[in-house]
């Protein structure tokens, strides 16, 4: 290793210990000061072993970008990653589940039927790329990723996407819905499982995720029978649906009457929906205005 | 602002008051006797920085790891309209089918702001009382508040379920493991009493509306990992020790007006900032103010309270830093260099007085000790 | 706890070091002991993150876990780890000795010990050996081979750690507390750092500055297996993340860089404490052992023997729970060797034997009178029963007609006949009985002579029986009924550890 580059080691040493000195003595000035030092110290000796490393003679065994990692396999396997953008994979995945859903459970369905997974971590800004997209202009897009709406204050359900090209019914969330929602992405999960035409662990893995909370769907997740657990779904489903269903539809048409297009696909924060539900009492025809 | 507002107002000085949680409130029940800690608490100052401040920082941290793992457990445990979570309901509880209902408290139209969470919870859980029909199920990330020494503290207790014998149900998600049934007892007594804070808390706020206290039961449920795994398994609280304990501690700082009135006038722990925000109350200074007011240091406060540092080291030379017991066992007597006086007998109390009991003890002890090592103590 | 440790802890924080509590070293000590310093992933259910293991000081070996949260890299630490405790334990399986010349066994020479920094350290070994043990070595979910045998011997040594009188496994904190008070309290005494600083303090520094400095955290890290949070945040979860970024961007050089800055980091924090516990095992060896310290190593060595027996006897593992008669059996023999750990402490040493002479459940004195050759003629044969008066300033509660035992003569039995005053102490008549040879005139030395000083006892080291327990198969509905036999089943085999 270079001189400075040791150097460069030895300072970083220091600085990590005044760093965690500096937390322990709750000085949070310092500690910030002092991290972005050694964020400094951390890149150049980056670059000072980059330079070493470019100028070691080419055929040596080590040079950077020709051996395979030493020592045994570790790690997971990660699925790599996707030649499609993200707003196709989310729209591939809320296509196989038919129902809203939330970035985490998208990725993990993605990488169980469609062999790639995407980081949630961009699905914020998706969705306000989506937002930006459809106002400049709006319906320019077959399909947008868009939000869930709650079914009292018409915002933005938290956490949950949808598509665009969806019923307002089917994008409007009551306090049923969540698991009505769920029994309905079982069913799919369920079928789309039946689809494989050999098991994939990944998929075998979300569909107990499923089965595991639905009353008589699977004993235990190595003997599952997916036309089982979608019965059992089923069967809860029509305990909730009609209550959900009336939900669903009173909002609906709230929706469609009040909101503007974007509105309607992104929600509306309160404030504006506040003055609009007004008077409304009780829910959906169970709706519950403040 | 009353009297006592005002009091604590400038007792605090110039910095926001620092607001409470289930876990500061719960800490408020360890340690009952220490006015320090009652003051302080009352006045909402920021016990971190002011102990940092005075050169004894807190030995706390929480390492990133931990917090990752217990969000990534409470988010599976809530994922899906809290599906894992019925299950347990159902299984452990009972709760109906048709009970599947799930309300995310966490923000209003997307509007986070407390003051509407609060109002939207309180109005959630009065109607699901007083309209059992429409009522929910679920409730995520509800917003209470509970009065602390005269200040409203914001609450937010993991979830709150509904349905379960007509009785609201607070529950606890927890990343510590439940192991062949077991589970860390010191970690279970922590979430037993923190759950006891939200329970208070829901109680309160329903009572504000008319609504009996026997509406929130008694028996909160814990949800922790099983084994080695991320499966959820669900354990019941009976809290109602937790529950007693609680009032009697916030009624005692109900009454802090006892406490203030033995203050020195003029008394604050301001830290005296310049226009940027720079500290100029020279920390020596600040230390003496906060020995004003005494405290009542005890090893145990090493796990609980941000001054421990400070009151530790103000407590050297006395025997209660050594430990309760150990002070009990040297007959009560409050400081060593007393003890070992009394021990080698340079210290003879009057027959009959207090110490003189403790005397008799520790000069046996003294004698066997020295007969045993050979040497004298 | 009682006042004579509590005025060992005043002196202590007088003098500014700690000081002896016991005179003698209670816990055996192995000339080659396994040290094991874990730590653990912060709030996973004992994921282990690095270890340091060996059993000289000089041969640390040190084992990591780049990717903490990976099932398979766990188990791969448990084997590397397994490898080490095994080929250590192994040594013991080759020498044996017989026992008992009447009924004569075998059991092994000499037994592993296991040394932890302290009891989090214990109950990190008991998890350890609770996710290893249950494991399958084929199947869908195998773990390699000899992973579930150290689950095992982890699960064992865990549970020694809980009988008072076993030295097998013994965590360092309470070990040297229980020879030392500190003028801390007992919960800063569970930092080893902060004991070792009050016992063996650095040349100019007190006690207390010893101790203040090992509690800072970047000088002298915490012994495990919590790590300090400052650490994970600032230099572990960069390391950590160097190492995933690495091996996601091809591996390589980079990768084999990123996992040697986390093996770096992880020994900063082990290599410390790896010295304390050696400075803590050359302390206790320091001391000379209690005279009872062989009989209880005895002990370990047949639990070592026992339990290699069923391993080689293709037993189970330890189930999960006990079963409500093993409870009960296990619960009756702790109090009893709870008692007589405590008694022969008593005996080897006269510090602790002092807080019974608080109680007056001791005494101690000289000898102001004996009839070595008194016989007694009142039954049907002669019996020797010499008489002796002991006066003591010590407190009596012993009446007449109790029995007492002397540490100098523990065969031999001592029952009261009197208690009277004489001054300001207290004159105690006392008739012996045994330890003295078979003839009417009794061996030299065996009964105390004038002038001796002696100390007597309301406790003995006798030997008594445990309570009649039920076989397992025939538990008492009352208790749950026979235990199911313990068939490991595809559920323990399968369970995540995640």
């Amino acid at each position: 290793m270079s001189e400075s580059a040791e150097i460069l080691e030895q300072r970083i040493g220091r600085l990590r210990a005044a760093v965690r000195q500096a937390v322990l003595a709750a000085d949070k000035d310092r500690a910030s000061a002092l991290r972005r030092e050694l964020k400094q110290a951390e890149q150049a000796w980056e670059d000072a072993l980059a330079q070493a490393e470019t100028t070691l003679p080419a055929g040596l065994p080590d040079s950077p970008g020709t051996a395979p990692s030493q020592g045994p396999p570790d790690g997971p396997r990660t699925a790599p990653a996707s030649l499609l953008p993200l707003r196709e994979q989310i729209y591939q995945a809320l296509s196989l589940l038919t129902v809203p859903a939330a970035p985490k459970l998208l990725a993990t369905v993605h990488e169980a039927f469609f062999a790639s997974t995407f980081p949630t971590a961009k699905v914020t800004s998706l969705k306000r790329d989506e937002e930006r997209s459809f106002r400049t202009a709006p319906f320019a897009r077959p399909y947008y990723v868009c939000a869930a709406l709650t079914a009292d204050l018409l915002a933005p359900a938290r956490g949950l996407l949808a598509v665009s090209t969806w019923p307002m019914e089917r994008r409007v969330i009551g306090p049923l819905s969540p698991r009505v929602d769920f029994l309905s992405a079982a069913i799919q999960v369920a079928a789309a499982v039946e689809r494989l035409p050999s098991p994939v662990p990944a998929a075998s893995r979300l569909l107990w995720r499923f089965a595991a909370s639905i009353p008589g769907a699977a004993q235990d997740a190595a003997r599952m029978d997916p036309r089982q657990i979608a019965q059992a779904a089923e069967a809860e489903l029509q305990v909730h649906q009609s209550a959900d269903s009336e939900t669903r539809r009173a909002a609906a048409m709230r929706a469609r009457a009040q909101l503007d297009d974007a509105e309607q696909l992104f929600g509306t924060r309160l404030g504006a929906a506040a003055q609009r539900v007004g008077h409304m009492a009780g829910r959906g025809g169970q709706g519950r205005g403040e | 602002m009353t009297g006592t507002e005002a009091w604590l107002a400038r007792l605090r000085g110039r910095a926001l008051p620092v607001r409470h949680n289930a876990r500061t409130i719960a800490a408020l029940a360890g340690n009952p006797g220490c006015a320090r800690r009652a003051v302080l608490d009352a006045a909402g100052a920021d016990k971190h920085r002011l102990a940092a401040y005075t050169g004894f920082p807190a030995p706390f941290g929480l390492s990133r790891f931990a917090i990752t793992r217990g969000n990534a457990f409470e988010a599976q445990v809530k994922a899906s309209g809290a599906a894992e979570l019925l299950r347990i309901l159902r299984e452990h509880l009972s709760l109906p089918i048709p009970e599947a209902s799930y309300d995310d408290l966490s923000e209003v139209g997307g509007n986070a702001s407390p003051e509407l969470r609060h109002a939207r919870t309180r109005g959630l859980l009065a109607r699901a009382v007083t309209h059992p029909a429409e009522a929910g199920t679920m409730f995520d990330h509800p917003l209470l508040t509970l009065r602390v020494g005269g200040r409203a503290a914001y609450l937010e207790p993991d979830l709150i379920a509904f349905q379960l014998g007509g009785q609201f149900r607070v529950i606890e998600v927890k990343s510590f493991p439940v192991v062949d049934g077991r589970a860390d007892g010191d970690k279970v007594a922590a979430a037993a009493i923190q759950s006891a804070v939200y329970v208070l808390a829901l109680r309160d706020a329903l009572a504000e509306q008319g609504i009996p206290p026997e509406a929130v039961s008694h028996e909160t449920i814990l949800i922790c990992p099983e084994n080695f795994s991320n499966r959820p398994v669900a354990a019941s609280l009976d809290v109602r020790k937790q529950l007693t304990v609680l009032r009697r501690q916030l009624s005692r700082l109900a009454r802090i007006e006892d406490l203030l009135a033995q203050l020195p006038p003029g008394l604050t722990f301001d830290l005296d900032p310049d226009d940027a925000g720079v500290p100029r109350r020279r920390p020596a200074e600040l230390a003496e103010a906060l020995r004003q007011v005494e405290a009542r240091y005890a090893p145990e406060c090493l796990n609980t309270c941000e001054m421990c540092l400070f009151c530790r080291d103000e407590a050297r030379g006395g025997t209660a830093a050594l430990g309760r017991e150990v002070r009990d066992d040297l007959g009560g007597v409050e400081h060593v260099a007393t003890a070992l006086r009394l021990a080698r007998g340079t210290s003879v109390p009057e027959r009959g007085s207090e110490l003189a009991e403790a005397a008799d003890l520790l000069r046996t002890a003294a004698r066997l000790r020295a007969d045993a090592l050979g040497e004298a103590v | 706890m009682s006042t004579l440790t509590a005025l060992a802890r005043a002196l202590a924080a007088e003098r500014g070091a700690a000081q002896r509590c016991c005179a003698v070293r209670h816990v055996h000590v192995s000339e080659r002991p396994l040290v094991f310093i874990p730590l653990a992933l912060a709030g996973e259910a004992g994921a282990p993150l690095a270890a340091m293991i060996g059993d000289r000081p000089q041969d640390a070996r040190l084992l990591t876990v780049p990717e903490p949260r990976d099932r398979d890299q766990r188990f791969a630490f448990a084997a590397e780890f397994a490898d080490i405790v095994l080929e250590h334990i192994g040594r013991y399986l080759t020498r044996e000795e017989t026992v008992n010349a009447r009924e004569p066994r075998v059991r092994f020479a000499d037994a592993p010990q296991l040394l932890l920094p302290n009891p989090a350290g214990v109950t990190f070994t008991r998890l350890l050996g609770r996710s290893t043990r249950f494991r399958r070595i084929e199947g869908p979910y195998a773990v390699p081979e000899n992973v579930p045998l150290l689950g095992r011997w982890l699960t064992f040594f865990a549970e020694r750690a809980e009988v008072p009188p076993s030295s097998l496994t013994l965590p360092m904190t309470q070990a040297l507390a229980m020879h030392w008070a500190t003028g801390q309290s007992a919960l800063e005494d569970l930092n080893l750092g902060a004991l070792l600083g009050w016992i063996d303090p650095p040349p100019g520094l007190t006690g207390a500055q010893a101790a203040a400095r090992a509690e800072d955290p970047v000088r002298c890290p915490p012994a495990g297996p919590a790590t300090d949070p400052t650490f994970d945040n600032e230099v572990l979860e960069p390391r950590l993340l160097a190492v995933r970024t690495a091996r996601a961007t091809g591996g390589g050089r980079a990768g084999q860089r990123a996992k040697d800055a986390l093996a770096d980091a992880l020994a900063s924090q082990l290599a410390p404490i790896w010295t304390l516990m050696w400075r803590a095992v050359e302390l206790l060896r320091a001391l000379p052992p209690g005279a009872h310290v062989s009989s209880r190593w005895h002990a370990d060595k047949d639990a070592f023997t026992w339990h290699a027996g069923q391993i080689r006897d293709g037993g189970p593992p330890q189930p999960r729970r006990d079963s409500a008669v093993s409870a009960a059996r296990r619960l009756a023999g702790l109090e009893k060797t709870q008692a007589e750990y405590a008694a022969q402490r008593a005996f080897d040493d006269p510090l602790v034997m002092a807080e019974y002479r608080m109680t007056g459940e001791a005494f101690a004195g000289t000898v102001t009178a004996a009839e070595p050759d008194r016989v007694d003629v009142t039954g049907r044969r002669k019996v020797l029963r010499p008489r002796v008066t002991v006066e003591t300033g010590d407190a009596v509660l012993a009446a007449p007609g109790v029995v007492l035992t002397s540490p100098t003569r523990p065969s031999q039995q001592a029952r009261v006949v009197s208690v009277a005053p004489a001054g300001d102490r207290t004159a105690v008549l006392l008739e012996l009985r045994g330890g003295m040879g078979r003839a009417l005139t009794p061996e030299p030395g065996s009964v105390p002579e004038p002038g001796e000083a002696v100390c007597y006892a309301t406790f003995g080291n006798g030997f008594q029986r445990l309570p009649d327990f039920p076989a397992p198969e025939d538990t008492p509905w009352t208790h749950g009924g026979p235990p199911q036999p313990y068939v490991p089943s595809d559920d323990d085999a399968r369970e995540t550890w995640s």
